[in-house]
């Protein structure tokens, strides 16, 4: 048998009491994946389980083709023999111990001075000098702290590594240096990693694959990329943060005019009750069989561009069109700003566009603008899935 | 003598009491409270009903290994162990309860097995509330009273107890020996609960 993926995690857990979670994923060696939800979703559960901490209901767990635990055949390894570092939110790292001592913990099989020394080389690794190696933990700083946990949960050689919101009691300066020190690892580690965190931009920024996950379920799993521009559902997107995101009307062909195939009319509603909207021409994938079924959409920043004029609401070519709006809303955060403008075609339907560099100069408050939208942006998704 | 037989036992008591949860907990933690509300003297009756010569444990005891607890150093001990169990158990169910469940996994993850997690990580951090135990624990053996004269009578060289022996004395009107006895176990008490009081600060400061 050729072994593609050395040390391929694959996840099925479903399981209905002590608390609800279902579930499957995959994450390949050297990937990481990142568990996202609101608290109470599961994430750290889920990652407990992996760990062997959690005794699943229901589930299967193999790492590189070693079953870690799988119900039905009664296989359930204990934390121990599982080859699996875990980083905890608070470290958790021994208080009577020195850094070096908590590193060197991981590498009990090995003789005293050669754990030492390797421990040594860890903490080296993770950016910590000579000094600081050691200190206890109580005279390190959170960032460094985690730096330790983080040697101490490799210096066991993991076939899998798991991370706890590893970020969140960090301070931003140092969670910024940790970002940069987990992407120079990534190059050379060779395993799976799972992050939980409920930072969304974290999780865009360092994994490359994300899982949604909310009230125990796996909603949707995909790369960052995929989610956002095709969040499944309505919840999807909600937990991502999809700001520009609508209520509307499936027409199907049905419209105003017979479209081509591959393309169907999108009625775009201001509420969800409202009777009458503005009709779009969208991508048709098939996925809505239904005319006249209700669907919310979103549309990616990528699909939005404002400019300085007014002019008549009109089709700029069939898939895009030109609205007239309001500016009500400009707040700058840092390097870039955030407009809220105002259709005055749709009543109450605030846009929200993100603006950078000499572009978000020209918008003022209270300015009349034109808003072109690109119906090649938007996704749409049923109301209930 | 007390200490050696209490400690294992106490230490896991107190550690399961510490990491385990169940509705009859409370009606143990209350047992093991109540020797320390109970008057020595009821305690020392009961284990005279129960083990003494004319109880049929005491019967059987003596029958089977020709023990007798009663009025015998071996009595004494067995009284003093139950005497001592809170001052034993409750600090050190104190101290394995401060520490952080996440440590304990932490240590697990790196590979430890749970021997080994006892002896590295939970001990360690235990042992400030470990050691106020066992010098609360000792000196309280010297200065027992009530629940001595009960059970062991007050027999020289097998069953008498500082504290006896200072009443002994005192009741002979020799109030210069009772008084050398009172001094020393006054100041041996003072250093015990002193080096207790430091410990527990010591270990308040480290979390």
């Amino acid at each position: 048998m050729t072994q593609v993926d050395g040390n391929l995690l694959q996840v099925q857990i479903s399981q209905t009491w002590p608390m609800p979670l279902h579930g499957n994923f995959t994450c390949s060696s050297g990937q990481m994946l990142a568990l996202v939800g609101p608290s109470g979703a599961g994430k750290t559960s889920m990652l407990r389980m992996l760990a062997g901490l959690l005794q699943p209901a229901q589930a299967r767990v193999s790492v590189g083709g070693e079953i870690w635990c799988d119900t039905s055949l009664g296989i359930h390894m204990r934390t121990q023999q599982r080859q699996v570092g875990l980083v905890f939110q608070n470290y958790a790292l021994m208080p009577h111990m020195n850094a070096t001592e908590n590193v060197a913990l991981a590498m009990l099989h090995l003789p005293r001075n050669i754990r030492l020394k390797q421990s040594q080389d860890w903490l080296e690794r993770m950016g910590l000098n000579k000094a600081q190696q050691q200190r206890k933990p109580a005279q390190l700083s959170g960032g460094q702290q985690q730096r330790v946990a983080l040697a101490r949960a490799l210096a066991r050689e993991p076939k899998l590594l798991l991370m706890d919101e590893p970020f969140s009691a960090v301070d931003q300066m140092s969670r910024r240096g940790l970002y940069g020190l987990i992407a120079d690892l990534r190059r050379d580690l060779q395993m799976p990693i799972v992050l939980v965190t409920h930072d969304l931009n974290e999780a865009r920024q360092l994994a490359d694959k994300l899982v949604v996950m909310d009230a125990g379920q796996v909603l949707q799993e995909g790369t960052p990329a995929h989610i956002y521009r095709s969040p499944r559902n309505a919840r999807v997107a909600d937990l991502v943060g999809i700001p520009n995101r609508f209520h509307g009307r499936w027409l199907g062909a049905g419209g105003p005019y017979v479209l081509p195939p591959g393309l169907a009319w999108l009625e775009w509603l201001p509420t969800a009750d409202a009777s009458s909207g503005l009709p779009l021409v969208v991508s048709d994938k098939g996925r809505l069989k239904t005319a006249g079924q209700a669907v919310t959409w979103v549309i990616q920043s990528d699909g939005l561009e404002a400019n300085p004029s007014s002019a008549q609401d009109h089709l700029a070519d069939m898939q895009s069109v030109l609205l007239n709006a309001q500016v009500t809303g400009l707040r700058s955060l840092g390097e870039i700003s955030l407009a809220t403008l105002q259709l005055q075609a749709l009543h109450p339907c605030p846009l929200q566009l993100t603006l950078s560099g000499a572009h978000r100069q020209q918008l003022q408050l209270g300015q009349s603008v034109t808003v072109r939208l690109d119906c090649r942006w938007i996704h749409v998704m049923p109301v209930r899935s | 003598m007390t200490l050696l037989l209490l400690l294992p036992a106490g230490m896991w008591l107190a550690r399961w009491l510490a990491y385990t949860h169940f509705k009859g907990k409370y009606l143990i933690e209350a047992l093991v409270v109540l020797p320390l509300v109970l008057p020595p003297t009821v305690l020392g009756y009961y284990l005279l009903v129960f083990v003494g010569g004319a109880s049929p444990l005491g019967q059987w005891l003596s029958q089977q290994f020709g023990v007798q607890l009663a009025f015998h150093f071996s009595g004494l001990v067995l009284a003093s162990v139950i005497f001592n169990i809170p001052f034993l158990v409750q600090p050190i169910q104190r101290a394995f309860e401060a520490i952080p469940s996440h440590l304990g996994e932490a240590a697990a993850v790196s590979g430890l097995n749970a021997w080994q997690i006892f002896w590295r990580v939970e001990l360690p951090l235990a042992w400030p509330g470990v050691l106020s135990a066992m010098v609360l624990t000792f000196v309280h053996t010297l200065g027992e009273f009530g629940v001595v004269l009960m059970i062991g009578g007050s027999i020289p060289g097998e069953t008498r107890t500082l504290a006896i022996s200072i009443y002994d004395r005192v009741q002979a009107f020799d109030l210069v020996s009772a008084d050398r006895m009172s001094l020393l176990l006054l100041m041996l008490s003072l250093v015990a609960v002193a080096v207790s009081f430091f410990a527990t600060a010591r270990l308040g400061r480290r979390q």
